[in-house]
């Protein structure tokens, strides 16, 4: 039986902030709920990103998701290159 | 005044064509970071690797597509390109503009951006090129609120949807290219402004089999139109072709003289199927073997003309040559009628049935035509619910792509050989 919203939310947040990379591709959320259908995870993911609880990463041709303090430490690293 | 040296650059404003860099540096006399672009460039020529980084957090709230994060790895000695992103705007249908919206676009990415654009990408958003960080909410804010304008798809969306001309200006487009194609970009403004697929996702429109999209060799999903029914014929017209009063081609290619018009070498023996030949002064075509490649309407015009039976052809899975080389999109469904009527619902049906499969079987950064690919055949025909065709395949007698599956013979895979041997010697 699929997750209720809220507790899908809390899944996913808590599957950005353990992860290894902060990043990570619509497709590794869907084992937060394997009853709830791909396309029910997408939109519970962009919501979060309107809420502030995820934000958006793109490589350019991706995009990706994370808990946005984690991105934002990890964009900062990687800003910035030498002269 | 130039800021930097660049020798390199400069030669290739020596050819005989206009060249982008001459168009750069007219550019710098008013905005200046514009010089920053040659530097880099100029540096990469002489390093050869490229000194630019993309992707990030840019964007704009809420969309997780239309912008792409450029920053120069060199911020201090290239100041002017520190940040240097990307934005895709979601080109109209068919590409038709007023004046008065280029110059407004224009106008506006004077004044948030670099003012360069590339008119259009390969993906057919206009784009626009380099802008700083800090200024991608107010050129996205003055781009909605004061002309009506959207960003177009990147990133693992569905892209910005493109199409042809269509009935707007061809009289060979078999359906409402633009049509479609707008109410297409409506219906899936989700999809294509946030994130949804494993990669990329793209669908676009051609009237005719002429496909002058190029969809059957970019989109996840081409539809092309076609039809099931006759080549529209008109003898007279064919007669004044052979009697060299009408122009070939329409007229195209006429700057030089291709001497008398030779229906016989022009049109008949190009036929790939042959399947055209004259008969007592008639131009006769067997239809049940034409693919429709076109080249007699393109030839003849004022001859011949698509049928009247309109729709189109569903082809899926290509994709450019990032994995594997390049693929083409595969024939899936011969035929569709795409109509206003029922809202195109047997074209959305068709599209959402392959998301649902891809968005759980496609790897990351997988394509939909990879994943096709991965699966086969009949195992995508399977999952769509669509019957084998012979259409399916180049040569459907040679070709045994569909296996039986036990189920489906009678008594499976189990049989008594010595009562088979019976009637079928060995």
């Amino acid at each position: 039986m699929a997750l209720e919203k809220d507790a899908l939310k809390n899944a996913i947040e808590e599957k950005a902030t353990k992860s290894p990379k902060p990043q990570l591709y619509i497709k590794d959320f869907y084992v937060c709920d394997p009853d709830s259908k791909p396309r029910v995870i997408k939109n519970v993911a962009n919501e979060m990103v309107r809420e502030g609880r995820l934000m958006f990463w793109s490589s350019g041709s991706t995009t990706m998701y994370g808990i946005p303090s984690r991105i934002q430490d990890e964009d900062a690293k990687a800003e910035g290159g030498e002269d | 005044m130039a800021k930097h040296e660049t020798p390199l650059l400069d030669q290739l404003e020596s050819g005989p064509w206009p060249s982008f860099v001459s168009d750069i540096k007219r550019q710098a006399e008013t905005k200046p970071e514009c010089w920053d672009i040659l530097g880099v460039l100029e540096l990469s020529y002489e390093e050869r690797i490229t000194h630019w980084k993309h992707g990030g957090i840019v964007g704009v709230f809420g969309y997780g597509g239309g912008v792409v994060g450029r920053y120069v790895d060199l911020p201090k000695r290239f100041p002017g390109v520190e940040h240097f992103h990307t934005m895709r705007v979601n080109q109209p249908s068919s590409k038709y503009y007023t004046t008065k919206f280029l110059r407004q676009l224009s106008d506006l990415w004077e004044k948030h951006g670099s003012g360069m654009t590339n008119m259009h990408g390969s993906t057919g958003d206009i784009i626009l090129l380099g802008c700083r960080t800090e200024e991608l909410e107010p050129m996205f804010w003055d781009m909605t609120h004061e002309m009506n304008q959207d960003l177009g798809g990147s990133g693992s969306n569905l892209r910005t949807p493109a199409n042809c001309l269509g009935q707007s200006r061809c009289e060979w487009s078999c359906y409402d290219t633009e049509e479609v194609c707008y109410n297409l970009t409506m219906h899936y403004q989700d999809e294509l402004h946030r994130p949804a697929f494993p990669y990329k996702f793209k669908f676009k429109f051609s009237g005719c089999p002429n496909d002058c999209v190029s969809a059957i060799a970019r989109s996840d999903v081409a539809v092309i139109g076609t039809w099931r029914d006759d080549i529209q014929i008109d003898q007279a017209a064919v007669k004044e072709y052979i009697a060299g009063n009408y122009p070939g081609n329409g007229g195209a290619h006429s700057g030089r003289d291709w001497g008398k018009f030779d229906i016989q070498k022009e049109v008949i023996d190009l036929c790939p199927t042959e399947c055209m030949w004259m008969e007592d002064g008639e131009l006769k075509i067997d239809n049940s073997e034409c693919t429709r490649c076109m080249h007699c309407i393109n030839v003849m015009p004022r001859a011949l003309r698509p049928g009247k039976d309109k729709g189109a052809t569903i082809c899926v899975g290509a994709k450019a040559p990032i994995l594997d080389g390049a693929q083409f999109a595969t024939m899936i469904v011969p035929f569709m009628k795409i109509e206003k009527e029922n809202d195109y619902e047997e074209l959305i049906d068709f599209i959402e049935k392959i998301w649902d499969w891809w968005m759980v079987e496609g790897k990351n950064r997988e394509r939909c035509g990879e994943c096709m690919q991965r699966f086969g055949l009949p195992e995508f025909l399977r999952i769509m619910g669509l019957e084998p065709l012979p259409q399916h395949i180049k040569e459907p007698r040679s070709n045994p792509y569909v296996f039986w599956k036990e189920e489906e013979v009678p008594g499976g895979w189990e049989r008594d050989v010595v009562e088979f041997r019976k009637k079928h010697a060995a």
